[in-house]
């Protein structure tokens, strides 16, 4: 890991003499998921704009893989290719008539050749799923769409590093959950991504690392586990303990659990400590099938549905959903499917994961970790390989 | 939710036709109810007009009733003065107020001209959305600043029109027009608020252009192919009307 964003010893003062940003020295690791999390006021927008070059540290010094930030015309341009940004409120973002024009925009500026910046749009729509909106103004779609629009015209400049002002305000919790989820599909093809929230349930599961700023000051950096897990200093930051934690100290403080090393991070963990303390073992888990959609021709995926072998259907990433809305498959699970179809494979109930491309491993990879961690054995069969070897292709974690 | 006329322009029925050809009809039809020195011609191409948006581009009738009947009602207006005021023999006379039988056939000329014009502005409006206007105002050669400012205007247009809504329903919920003292200041503080918000608006757009490597370029959409079935509906329509509008010149002249 190599750091790509840096910031030493930043002062930001406004010109009413008011500090937003006092001596923030902070290190953003390479393909890293970042949140900033603070009360109102902490800061996090002030250090977000620094990170393009929007704003000018009045004292200090803001580095892009190691070199010190310049602010000429030429220079600046090089950093907000590099470093996406996407504000708050879409309306701010989205300002040309239609969605398309909008997500041409950059590209354009860019000095893009015509074919280049429609085969780029084109492959940006596509990403966020909305090529059917193509034509349509800004004014004409729902807050989520919107935000994947304003997504897109910055993917579309093909950053390393995208830094999102509160994505998930003002959207409904299914839709929070996808954008966080298409967040979490960029950073596994190595985008770094930053975002600033109040929402530590948000943090706490999605981040690899927390920084939490209060008073224009970075209180405290580290994995969301050491951060969370000091009640007093989130309290004095005003902001409150993740459920999950919560819940956790409660049943601590109750003996009703043994402490444990590694604090539980989402619900999975913290079923599997209240199980295991409950002496509920033995069960026969479940089994999870991942289906990779570009392999597999719909029918199949029908078939296994109507074979009565899964109980439960979810669809991970934008390519498996889109499959899933044309096909009319009625999804279970649209956002934290992993998570989800291991808390079914524990309670013995099998599922199964459509997804494409690296997402595939990425998915049997955290269910193989949730395998090691709890001690099971969760049966993962991938399914293109089914038809290509004989038997079923089981892979037995253990 | 309101729906707007920009809605209507977006989704209808003639969506798919070039909007140079729409614009060009447009255009044409304007010209020849002024062209034209007897009300049949501006009858007629309203008639073509409002059939065509009823029928081929279904636009409720109702709502399209409703659009014509506002300018319509200003111009019975002008058209009952013109024609009260006009010189000439008088049929009827009240007072200072003659109607002559040329005051009555300028009216009624006006009258109907004003029904064409507004049919063929509701026919371009309608069925037209400013998203393709603004690729055929830069190609026509206009200045691109300008093009690209009243890109900018149009899209803010409906952000500052939400935000007005908003304002404006915050105060309705707290009385805010209950009386007409109260509705002035409302206004007024509706007024200032949307003005001051609009300065922010404009600050975060800087940011926001910046932020995407602005250059100075804003990109346009392509804009649709005419289609041969299209442009011969339209040719038989500009022709019948032209016709129209050279046999009552010469009519009018013999």
């Amino acid at each position: 890991m190599s750091e790509i964003l840096g910031l030493r010893d930043v002062c930001y003062i406004y010109g009413d003499g008011h500090a937003a940003l006092r001596n923030v020295t902070l290190s953003i690791e390479s393909s890293s998921k970042v949140a900033l999390v603070g009360p109102n006021g902490a800061g996090k927008s002030t250090l977000l704009l620094m990170l393009n070059g929007t704003l000018r540290p009045s004292s200090g010094v803001v580095l892009f893989r190691g070199q010190p930030m310049r602010y000429d015309s030429r220079s600046l341009t090089d950093i907000r290719k590099s470093v996406g940004m996407v504000f708050q409120n879409s309306d701010d973002q989205l300002f040309a008539p239609t969605v398309e024009q909008d997500i041409a925009f950059g590209p354009l500026n860019l000095g893009y050749p015509g074919d280049k910046i429609e085969r780029y749009v084109g492959y940006a729509l596509s990403y966020v799923g909305l090529e059917e909106h193509r034509n349509r103004p800004p004014h004409h779609l729902s807050g989520g769409e919107k935000k994947r629009v304003a997504i897109a015209g910055i993917l579309v400049m093909e950053p390393d590093v995208l830094v999102l002002d509160e994505p998930t305000s003002n959207l409904d919790p299914a839709t929070s959950e996808e954008i966080m989820e298409m967040l979490d599909e960029l950073n596994l093809y190595g985008k770094t991504v930053v975002i600033s929230t109040h929402d530590v349930e948000l943090a706490y599961r999605w981040a690899d690392e927390v920084v939490l700023m209060d008073g224009g000051e970075v209180v405290r950096t580290g994995p969301p586990e050491k951060v969370f897990a000091d009640p007093d200093t989130l309290r004095k930051a005003r902001l409150k303990l993740p459920a999950v934690l919560e819940i956790y100290r409660e049943m601590l403080g109750r003996g009703l659990l043994a402490p444990v090393d590694e604090l539980p991070r989402n619900i999975v963990d913290l079923m599997h400590l209240i199980e295991s303390a409950a002496g509920i073992s033995g069960r026969k888990p479940g089994r999870i099938y991942i289906c990779d959609i570009s392999g597999t021709p719909p029918s199949r995926i029908r078939d296994i549905l109507s074979s009565g072998a899964v109980s439960y259907i979810g669809a991970m990433g934008t390519k498996a959903k889109m499959v899933a809305n044309e096909e009319l498959l009625e999804l279970d699970f649209s956002y934290g499917v992993v998570d989800k179809c291991v808390l079914k494979a524990i309670a013995g109930r099998s599922s199964l994961i459509i997804t494409s491309g690296g997402m595939v491993e990425h998915a049997e990879r955290r269910i193989r970790s949730y395998a090691e961690e709890f001690g099971i054995e969760i049966e993962v069969i991938i399914l293109p390989r089914a038809h290509t070897s004989t038997p079923v292709d089981n892979i037995n974690l253990y | 939710m309101h729906r707007l006329l920009d809605d209507y322009a977006h989704e209808n029925g003639l969506r798919g036709v070039s909007p140079k050809l729409k614009l060009a009809i447009g255009a044409f039809s304007i010209i020849a109810c002024i062209a034209s020195p007897t009300p049949a011609v501006p009858l007629a191409v309203s008639a073509c007009l409002s059939a065509a948006l009823i029928a081929l581009a279904r636009i409720p009738w109702r709502l399209y009733i409703g659009l014509t009947a506002i300018p319509l009602s200003f111009a019975l207006l002008s058209a009952s003065v013109v024609a009260l005021l006009s010189p000439g023999e008088a049929l009827v006379s009240i007072g200072a107020l003659r109607l002559s039988r040329e005051g009555m056939w300028l009216g009624l000329l006006l009258l109907s001209r004003t029904i064409g014009g507004t049919s063929s502005l509701f026919f371009i409006a309608l069925t037209t959305p400013m998203t393709e206007i603004f690729a055929i105002l830069r190609s026509m050669g206009l200045p691109e600043s300008l093009v690209e400012l009243s890109m900018l205007i149009y899209r803010y247009i409906f952000v500052l029109l939400e935000e007005a809504m908003m304002v404006r329903s915050a105060q309705e919920m707290r009385m805010g027009y209950s009386s007409i003292r109260s509705s002035i200041s409302s206004s007024a503080m509706l007024a200032s608020v949307l003005f001051i918000r609009a300065w922010e608006r404009g600050e975060r757009l800087m940011v926001a252009m910046d932020s995407r490597c602005y250059s100075g370029r804003m990109p346009l959409v392509e804009s649709h192919s005419v289609r041969p079935g299209h442009l011969a509906v339209s040719f038989i329509y500009i022709l019948s009307i032209t016709a129209l509008l050279l046999a009552v010149i010469r009519g009018g002249s013999a």
